[in-house]
């Protein structure tokens, strides 16, 4: 059992055709070989050649089907599946050691044997690069040792504002964005900041975009509104409720001039009017005197320090620090003056107000006695005219009639025309609001309609990004997956019996509508010939009590049908017995197939060779 | 991978080969990967591009770059790239043209963007003690093993070398270096780990 293998596996012979053809010879090395590629431990004491001796070459052939079976081989195997092979066993059993066969290793290198491996490995890879370099300062890291190691310097997130050239706007931007303006890249001040800008602005154009979308699908939508004026009216209303609580704070002021209390222009007026109450102007004189007098105070202030200045040259200190004193005392002098005039413009302010408060109440009442005087002079022309009219009093009464008549006729005609106009009005009114209400319903038809298609094309665009990731995800178990070659060859296999399958019902198809049409006409011809005897036989029938000759011919019809019909019967017969005669011969084919007489020559032969063996060992023994 | 409105009209504007041609379409991505990575400013004055709109130009050199920096920012695979351009109506042509450049500079970029921030402290070594304690003030037994650590970390932003020390026990460092050893990895696994670290 300690043979030798050949250093290479013997070629099979170019007339081996199919699995039919096979020797013994070849099945068991391709057997043994197979073993030793799948599980080294069970195909490693196994010989691929076959020994010459009978009892040697059982033994080999009852240890192979014992490794298959450990194998685990599911069907039917001993030492006469190698040694007496049927073609349908040895194709199973190649068949179940190639499946077994290990794949390529650069193919078991691809697949991944779990998630936790790939990590480990991953990790081994990365400590091992990580390992295999060494520290080197920040300063000298080669861009492969920045990626290991960490960048040797770094920029802070520092983003500054870009204009973003586009086609559109006004004339004049665009003569800048084709002339002066700068490539985005270039336009932060220093070339570390363009990413960090970049970025930003991107991420603010990103974000603003979303917004818009959730602001637009929701309320934005049910507003009705194109979306320039939605936005419009979003912006007013966002103005309005900021200026609510900034009015609350600012109660308003009192009518009148005062635009703000530091405008020179009401100043001045404030003091004008002061000074005609009296009091205010000496004032407000001496404060524009001493806003002369620090004007005028300047120039002095310039001559002191260039004075000072000049004083330094010589070094004496004493006048320098009296002109320290005096300036000291005069901004005192100063800073109190400023105060006392504050508080009495705080009392102007004061003072104006109440003027002008009293000055609208004025104004109302004179306004209300005005009105009165007109109600007055109303009811006093009406008298006059009534005097007037007093001395031609039936006359005039009689006129006041006619003219009391003409103008009652006069408003029965306009109600009348009044009603003419009004009626067509009011029904067009009407109409306008059916159609109004129409449009309304309508429009929020059309809203509830582009709401589902925002809703469905939300929901579509998640799908789709959905089944991206899903096809991405199978893509990627795809890829993990084993290259299954056999199972590529069973479906062609299966495809091919399939077709077969079809043909042969095509077939058989074919054959059965012959068949049929076979019988119709068969029995159409047995009608026709029972027809033709029966009037045959009645009319031979008539003649035959006369005619001796037609007797005979009657006879002779008689006995001819009868023929006839076991002449039929007998071809029946054959039929059958042909059938018959097909059935058995395809059994016998099955068991010739089943049990080669090939096969059972040998079993005889290496039965009597053993037999042979056996009595060698016999005479030997009993030599010994 | 999305991009905002000003950038997906200037990949419109570039995947129009009425606009730009395919040599002018080539420079301008050199253009742009250097405009970023070169820190060059002499960008766009290449003779490919000199027929071409200077707006339509430094509408589409934006919109490059903010793509550029964009995928890389979100590590993005070149089947992101893809999709995020098709949308843009670009052809296979031009899509291949801009990830084979994209594959060219991807180091340069991370480097790039690895150098915006603050730098953290890098450790560069590390020494360790063990030590056994075996009382304490207050318990009389406590025959506990930790170690004593020190990192030696480097700062890029000061460019000061401190050391940083600490004591641990044993379940303690096994912790941190899992957590060391994911960072190094700097992957997706490395952020699974600490969710599921965290949620444990």
């Amino acid at each position: 059992m300690t043979l030798c293998p050949p250093p290479h596996p013997r070629p099979v012979p170019p007339e081996v055709q199919s699995v039919r053809d096979l020797s013994p010879e070849l099945v068991v090395e391709a057997a043994v070989r197979c073993l030793r590629a799948v599980r080294p431990a069970l195909g490693a004491p196994l010989s691929p050649l076959l020994p010459p001796g009978i009892s040697a070459r059982f033994r080999l052939a009852s240890d192979l089907a014992a490794a298959c079976q450990e194998l685990g081989f599911g069907g039917d195997v001993g030492y006469q599946t190698f040694l007496y092979s049927s073609e349908h066993d040895t194709r199973r059993l190649l068949l179940f050691l190639v499946e077994k066969l290990p794949r390529d290793e650069s193919e078991r290198g691809a697949e991944p044997p779990g998630k936790s491996g790939a990590l480990l490995r991953a990790i081994g890879a990365r400590i091992r690069e990580q390992l295999g370099t060494p520290w080197v300062p920040p300063a000298c890291r080669t861009p492969r040792l920045q990626r290991l190691q960490g960048t040797s310097r770094l920029y802070p997130f520092a983003t500054c504002p870009l204009v973003l050239p586009q086609s559109g706007g006004p004339p004049e931007l665009q003569e800048y964005f084709g002339g002066a303006a700068p490539p985005v890249p270039a336009q932060p001040p220093v070339s570390a900041r363009t990413p960090p800008a970049l970025l930003e602005t991107h991420a603010a154009q990103l974000s603003a975009r979303h917004d818009w979308e959730a602001e637009w699908g929701g309320p934005g939508l049910a507003s009705r509104l194109p979306p320039q004026e939605y936005v419009g009216r979003k912006r007013l209303r966002a103005r309005l409720r900021a200026l609510e609580p900034l009015r609350q704070v600012c109660p308003p002021r009192p009518q009148g001039p005062p635009p703000g209390p530091l405008d020179p222009a009401w100043l001045q007026e404030a003091f004008g009017a002061g000074g005609a109450g009296g009091g205010a102007l000496p004032k407000g004189s001496r404060f524009t005197r001493t806003q002369h007098l620090t004007h005028e105070q300047d120039p002095q202030i310039l001559l002191q320090q260039v004075q000072a200045a000049a004083e330094t040259l010589h070094p004496s200190k004493s006048p320098e620090e009296d002109a320290g004193a005096r300036q000291a005392g005069e901004e005192a002098a100063l800073e109190e003056t400023l105060a006392r005039l504050e508080t009495e413009i705080e009392g102007c302010r004061g003072e104006v107000r109440d003027a002008q408060l009293s000055l609208t109440q004025a104004e109302a009442e004179v306004r209300q006695g005005r009105l009165a005087l007109g109600g007055r002079e109303d009811a006093l022309r009406l008298k006059a005219r009534a005097v007037e009219l007093l001395p031609d009093a039936q006359s005039n009464m009689a006129k006041l009639q006619l003219v009391v008549e003409a103008s009652s006729r006069r408003i029965v005609s306009l109600a009348g025309q009044w009603e003419r106009h009004r009626g067509p009005l009011l029904a067009e009114y009407r109409h306008l609001r059916a159609l109004r209400d129409s449009a309304q319903l309508e429009s929020s038809r059309r809203l509830s309609e582009i709401r589902t298609l925002h809703e469905r094309s939300r929901s579509a665009a998640d799908e789709a990004r959905r089944k991206e990731e899903l096809y991405k995800q199978l893509v990627a178990e795809l890829e993990a997956l084993p290259r299954d070659v056999s199972r590529a060859v069973y479906t062609q296999r299966i495809l091919e019996i399939v077709g077969n399958i079809r043909k042969q019902k095509e077939e058989i198809g074919k054959i059965l509508v012959d068949t049929r049409a076979l019988q119709k006409e068969i029995n159409s011809l047995v009608g026709k010939l029972e027809r033709t005897f029966s009037v045959t036989d009645e009319l031979l029938f008539k003649d035959a009590k006369r005619d001796e000759v037609v007797r005979k011919a009657y006879k002779y019809l008689a006995a001819l049908h009868e023929n006839c019909a076991q002449l039929i019967r007998t071809i029946e017969d054959t039929g059958t017995i042909q059938r018959e005669i097909r059935d058995l011969e395809e059994q016998i084919e099955g068991e010739t197939s089943a049990k080669p007489p090939a096969s059972l020559d040998r079993i005889l032969s290496d039965c009597r060779a053993l037999r042979e063996e056996n009595a060698l060992l016999a005479a030997r023994a009993r030599h010994a | 991978m999305e991009l905002s409105a000003y950038a997906q009209g200037g990949w419109r504007l570039l995947g129009d080969p009425r606009r730009f041609p395919r040599r002018p379409y080539a420079a301008l991505l050199r253009a742009a990967f250097r405009s970023l990575l070169d820190h060059s400013h002499a960008g766009l004055d290449d003779p490919d591009l000199k027929d071409i709109d200077p707006t339509v130009l430094k509408h589409c050199h934006a919109a490059a770059a903010t793509c550029i920096l964009e995928a890389g920012k979100q590590k993005a695979d070149i089947s992101a790239i893809s999709t995020c351009l098709e949308d843009c109506k670009l052809d296979r042509e031009r899509i291949e043209q801009f990830c084979t450049e994209y594959q060219k500079n991807k180091d340069a970029l991370e480097i790039l963007l690895g150098s915006i921030g603050r730098s953290p402290l890098h450790i560069t070594d590390v020494s360790w003690r063990l030590e056994y304690q075996i009382k304490s003030n207050q318990l009389h037994k406590t025959y506990q093993p930790s170690y004593l650590v020190t990192l030696n970390v480097e700062n890029s932003d000061s460019g000061s070398h401190p050391d940083v020390s600490f004591s641990c026990t044993m379940e303690q460092l096994q912790v941190l270096l899992s957590f060391v050893i994911f960072s190094m990895l700097g992957s997706s696994c490395g952020c699974n780990f600490l969710t599921t670290c965290q949620s444990k």
